[in-house]
């Protein structure tokens, strides 16, 4: 369950403060397939890392699974992450001296599952990557950059998937097989929140959240 | 449960060295310049520092050849004489050179004992000069600087040989002695023209004065403070264990020599930390432009819960494997450097003083890598301080 109370997030910049995120409040059960939409610089991003305990709010609390994540140290706070949270982003961010195995496995450096090349090759399998397991990101597709993210986000069994425009580099065919995989882990019980401009994913939301000018502007 | 925990940060270590080697096969320029930086400052350290000993040793045995600047001489000569012309009218047991060398607290390199007279030989005015072996503190190894002329064997100057026709190997009597011309001396421009050489033995025979000599000459050992004068130093030293001495200290010699030798160090002392700051700078600028094309991953390993520590460790791990081969290969270029040109530099000393140094190599391989984890320490820093919310988001 993710619990934001009364969040804002404000950023000083040369031309003056910019309220990112204002009076965020949002109750997200577990399970769920959450969709936020908006245009750019509504503060999709921001809300992800707000949620992903990688940007303390400037003010407001928000809890992952009842723990107050920024009460925690900020050590607590990353094995927090590490364990409980998937990320996938729009442009990849695979380790680009990584092979497709050790860039799955890296995930688990943290938690103590990165020698598990079995999981990481049983996910990449079900990825439809078997063939790639050992090619470095700059020899693969975009479509398959994007699967290999999405193996990393799934490696250490979370509980949420934060995905940032997963489908934005990505063609129809890929970007329909994205929203596929993430469907899947929803089905299994996981919850995801996906920001995203693309209204076909909106179809396998439980729920979508407009964001215009850091405020949540409509509930469907 | 202690060789468990050994296991554990072994396995850590080596999996960090892993990703390290990784990434530097990855980005290999910026790896190859930073080796570069580092193996340069080594290399410029090994050689300055090899060859600054040589040019220091070289600086002082040139300066020696300014002559010895010290003069003891009987406290009852004509000082005005003796300002005049270099010679005394007066004479002092022998044994005052062994007294003055017998002593560890005076601040002295060379002591040269003479014996010295204006004779007429051959219808010629010439200097008689009687020199005694070279004595040098006995923990000292240094080389004797005046000629050492063997008993029997005559020294001619130039303008002694020029005049009578001497030459090498020919035997003259000299009052009744008969000596042996062992050489025939070049132009000096000076006194040393119209003076033979011999043994102080053979002068004191010559001139009837067993047991005697005029001066005993010096080199000050140059290890006094800026403070100090030497001339009282000395004074103060020798006039309590000789009192029947005066002590003539030539100023312009010693200050000159004090002062070659002087600006080498300087010249050292201000280069090389000079070096040293120019590349760990050029360190830093690259390590930074290192976290500048590696923040998205630095984002991603945030996000995925890695640690500042961790994060932390990769950069330094990288500045401190660069440090280690820089330091290698430094110290091989460095010393290569110094043996290569050293000997075109330092004609006098370079065979003796300039050679490979194993103690520079472990020298270097503590502090390179110590030197290169400084300088990467303030971009490590700046990579884990990426606020990940921004670098993840840039396409």
């Amino acid at each position: 369950m993710v619990v934001l109370d009364n969040v804002e997030k404000t950023y000083r910049t040369r031309s003056g403060i910019v309220r990112a995120l204002r009076d965020i409040n949002l109750h997200i059960e577990k399970g769920r397939f959450i969709v936020i939409c908006g245009p750019s610089g509504s503060g999709k991003t921001t809300l992800l890392m707000v949620i992903a305990a990688m940007l303390r709010p400037t003010r407001g609390t928000v809890c992952v699974e009842q723990n107050d994540l920024y009460k925690m140290s900020i050590r607590d706070r990353a094995r927090f992450r590490a364990g409980n949270i998937g990320f996938i982003f729009q442009m990849f961010h695979l380790i680009p001296y990584l092979n497709v195995i050790e860039n799955v496995t890296f995930a688990g450096g943290v938690v103590g599952e990165s020698k598990n090349t079995a999981k990481a090759r049983d996910l990449l399998k079900q990825l439809g990557l078997t063939e790639r397991v050992f090619h470095k990101p700059a020899q693969l597709s975009a479509g398959e950059k994007q699967r290999v993210a999405i193996a990393r986000a799934m490696f250490n069994r979370p509980k949420i998937i934060l995905a940032d425009e997963p489908t934005g580099n990505l063609d129809p065919e890929n970007a329909a097989s994205v929203i596929g995989y993430l469907s899947e882990f929803h089905r299994g019980r996981g919850t995801v929140i996906l920001a995203t401009h693309q209204l076909q994913a909106q179809k396998f939301a439980d729920r979508v959240i407009h964001l215009c000018d850091g405020s949540i502007d409509k509930h469907s | 449960m202690n060789r468990f925990i050994t296991f554990v940060l072994l396995g850590k270590f080596m999996k960090t060295l892993g990703f390290i080697f990784k990434e530097i096969r990855h980005r290999k320029t910026n790896f190859l310049f930073s080796l570069l930086t580092v193996a340069a400052a080594v290399a410029l350290f090994i050689s300055f520092f090899t060859a600054g000993k040589a040019s220091q040793r070289e600086t002082a045995r040139l300066t020696l050849s300014m002559g010895f600047n010290v003069h003891i001489v009987s406290k009852d000569i004509n000082i005005n004489d003796f300002l005049l012309t270099g010679l005394t009218d007066r004479t002092m047991p022998e044994q005052y050179l062994e007294k003055l060398a017998s002593q560890q607290a005076i601040s002295y390199n060379h002591l040269l004992a003479s014996l010295q007279k204006k004779i007429p030989w051959r219808g010629f005015e010439v200097i008689l000069t009687g020199l005694s072996g070279e004595i040098c503190p006995s923990d000292s190894k240094k080389s004797p600087i005046s000629y050492q002329i063997q008993p029997g064997n005559l020294y001619v100057g130039y303008r002694v040989a020029q005049t009578l026709g001497l030459k090498d190997g020919d035997t003259v009597e000299i009052k009744g002695k008969v000596l042996r011309i062992a050489k025939c001396l070049s132009e000096s421009g000076g006194a040393d023209d119209i003076r033979i050489q011999c043994h102080l033995r053979d002068a004191q025979d010559i001139l009837k004065l067993p047991g005697q000599i005029s001066e005993i000459r010096a080199v000050d050992c140059l290890c006094f403070a800026p403070t100090d004068d030497p001339a009282e130093v000395l004074r103060k030293e020798i006039g309590s264990l000789l009192p029947q001495t005066q002590v003539f200290h030539t100023q312009s010699i010693g200050l000159a020599r004090a002062k070659t030798r002087q600006m080498v160090r300087n010249l050292f002392a201000v280069i090389m930390p000079l070096v040293v700051i120019a590349c760990g700078v050029w360190i830093g600028v690259l390590a930074i432009m290192n976290v500048r094309d590696r923040q998205q991953e630095i984002g991603i390993m945030l996000a995925l819960g890695y640690s500042s520590g961790q994060i932390t460790s990769l950069f330094l791990g990288k500045a401190v494997v660069i440090g280690l081969l820089g330091a290698a290969i430094g110290f091989l270029a460095g010393t290569a450097l110094a043996m290569i040109f050293g000997p075109e530099i330092f004609k006098i000393t370079a065979k003796t003083m300039i050679k490979p140094e194993p103690s520079l190599l472990v020298i270097s391989l503590i502090f390179a890598p110590l030197f290169a984890a400084v300088s990467s320490f303030i971009p490590a820093m700046i990579a884990v301080t990426y606020d990940p919310a921004i670098t993840l988001r840039e396409e």
